[in-house]
């Protein structure tokens, strides 16, 4: 084995690491046609590598935020097509406001295009968070909180599904492996017709799943207990009274109406599960965070006049 | 010959190792708009501003925050969630190559579930609108307005303010 053959090597096994996640799909390709071409691997070896780094996107986790954020929107688009949007605009501001300020102390304070939330009017409870910072919240939801502290906690139970992806861990995985087989051949605006027709399917049918999860058949109970931990904490940061989480779900609680009805029961685990398992972590908090007059002040003023 | 070889793929072995270590230490801004700050707090004095794509230089990580220098060598501190680790160094230094390194790059080089999906998907959807989508995503709450909120509030940064 010549020296050039031994350091070709240890460039090629550089480089397979680097296809496990340091290097890129085209920079391994062009340095195997490089190594190639210079006899220092053979073609073997090459498509090897280049196979290995094809897996380089492959799971949720590898979707860009642009396109978490392209996927969020249609998500949103298909939410609004069942619910009318409430129309009060100084409500809006103040529940944007509210968001905005709890996130800054959320796992993800920083998102492609911020986060956004829209009131939904109907009478239905329920929350949905898109992918990509987008939050719906029903006015029968905001009807059922006291105080902007519970309001709070649910906002941020909200921001952290889409801290921890759980919409886009909706998405088949071989759904995600197909489009990105896709992209890799070429970017969207150079495809060929059917290739392009193909991803746009492959589009639509994650956009179904997302949204069979998160409208119809609500997300895997391990999600919802696991955004109700981090909302406790995330509240507990901001400093709001973690409580809120749990005085929210005591309405819920033997709530015929909303049990029987559309929206939260159909997507969530039961309430009396989850505040047994939020009393436990809030029980470990000191100091725990109070409410405070004036934050009650400024919700009771933003939510006069929702009827 | 002998002789030769070990000593030849222990320095090719370290300068892979030197230029994986340089492509480690460049971030990419992977949200459409942020700042750099001149401490590592949201609230904090803007030093610039950023955008998708824009490259910065990793000094130092503290709780959250990069500490970094922009490319035309303004220091500050950016939270992690705005950037991800750019791996497109690596073979970047003999010539400059689009690549899909990581998701924000193949994002920038325009492969993706992007502008041009959604277009297609809504020709094929007529039915389905986007005036809300791209009315709620018009919502912008100044940083001032949050930071006055907060205070306000008693919350965060100012819990316990008077």
């Amino acid at each position: 084995m010549s020296a050039r053959r031994i350091l070709g090597f240890g460039l090629a096994a550089a480089l397979a690491a680097g296809a496990a996640g340091w290097v890129s799909c085209s920079a391994i390709q062009k340095g195997t046609d490089i190594l190639g071409d210079v006899g220092v691997v053979n073609a073997q070896d090459a498509r090897t590598i280049k196979n290995l780094s094809e897996a380089v996107r492959n799971t949720f986790g590898d979707i860009s935020e642009e396109e978490e954020y392209y996927i969020g929107r249609s998500v949103a688009a298909l939410i609004l097509a069942r619910y009318p949007v409430h129309q009060g605009a100084a409500l809006r501001q103040y529940v944007n406001t509210l968001a905005s300020a709890v996130a800054v102390y959320s796992e993800r304070p920083e998102i492609y295009a911020g986060y956004h939330v829209l009131i939904l009017d109907t009478d239905e409870v329920n929350a949905l968070a898109a992918p990509g910072g987008m939050i719906f919240l029903t006015k029968g939801l905001l009807k059922r909180c006291p105080d902007e502290d519970t309001l709070a906690l649910i906002l941020a139970h909200e921001i952290s599904h889409i801290s921890a992806k759980h919409g886009l861990q909706s998405i088949k995985k071989s759904r995600l492996v197909d489009s990105f087989r896709i992209l890799g051949m070429d970017a969207v605006q150079r495809m060929a017709p059917e290739n392009v027709a193909k991803l746009t399917g492959l589009f639509e049918e994650a956009l179904g799943d997302i949204a069979k999860n998160l409208i119809e058949r609500g997300y895997d109970r391990k999600y919802e207990y696991e955004a109700d931990a981090m909302a406790v904490a995330v509240g507990s940061r901001t400093a709001y009274d973690p409580k809120g989480i749990t005085r929210f779900l005591q309405t819920m609680v033997g709530d015929k109406s909303a049990e029987s009805g559309k929206g939260w029961f159909k997507t969530h685990p039961s309430p009396k599960d989850r505040i047994s398992k939020a009393d436990k972590l809030i029980a470990a908090i000191s100091p725990l965070p109070q409410l405070l007059a004036g934050r009650t002040a400024r919700f009771k003023q933003a939510m006069a006049g929702v009827k | 010959m002998k002789k030769f070889r070990r000593p030849l793929a222990v320095v090719g072995a370290g300068l892979l190792l030197a230029l994986v270590a340089l492509a480690a230490d460049t971030l990419i801004i992977k949200v459409q708009t942020t700042a750099l700050r001149k401490t590592p707090q949201f609230f904090a004095p803007v030093v610039a501003n950023l955008k998708l794509g824009d490259k910065l230089t990793k000094v130092a990580e503290q709780s959250g925050w990069y500490q970094v220098r922009t490319a035309s060598g303004l220091p500050g501190w950016i939270h992690g969630s705005a950037v991800e680790v750019s791996r497109i160094n690596l073979m970047a230094s003999n010539q400059p190559m689009k690549t899909q390194a990581t998701a924000t790059e193949a994002a920038l080089a325009g492969k993706g579930f992007n502008k041009s999906v959604e277009a297609n998907y809504r020709a094929k959807h007529a039915e389905i609108s986007f005036v809300w989508v791209d009315r709620m995503l018009q919502i912008k709450i100044a940083q001032a307005a949050i930071q006055e909120f907060l205070r306000a509030g008693r919350l965060g940064d100012f819990r316990g303010a008077k």
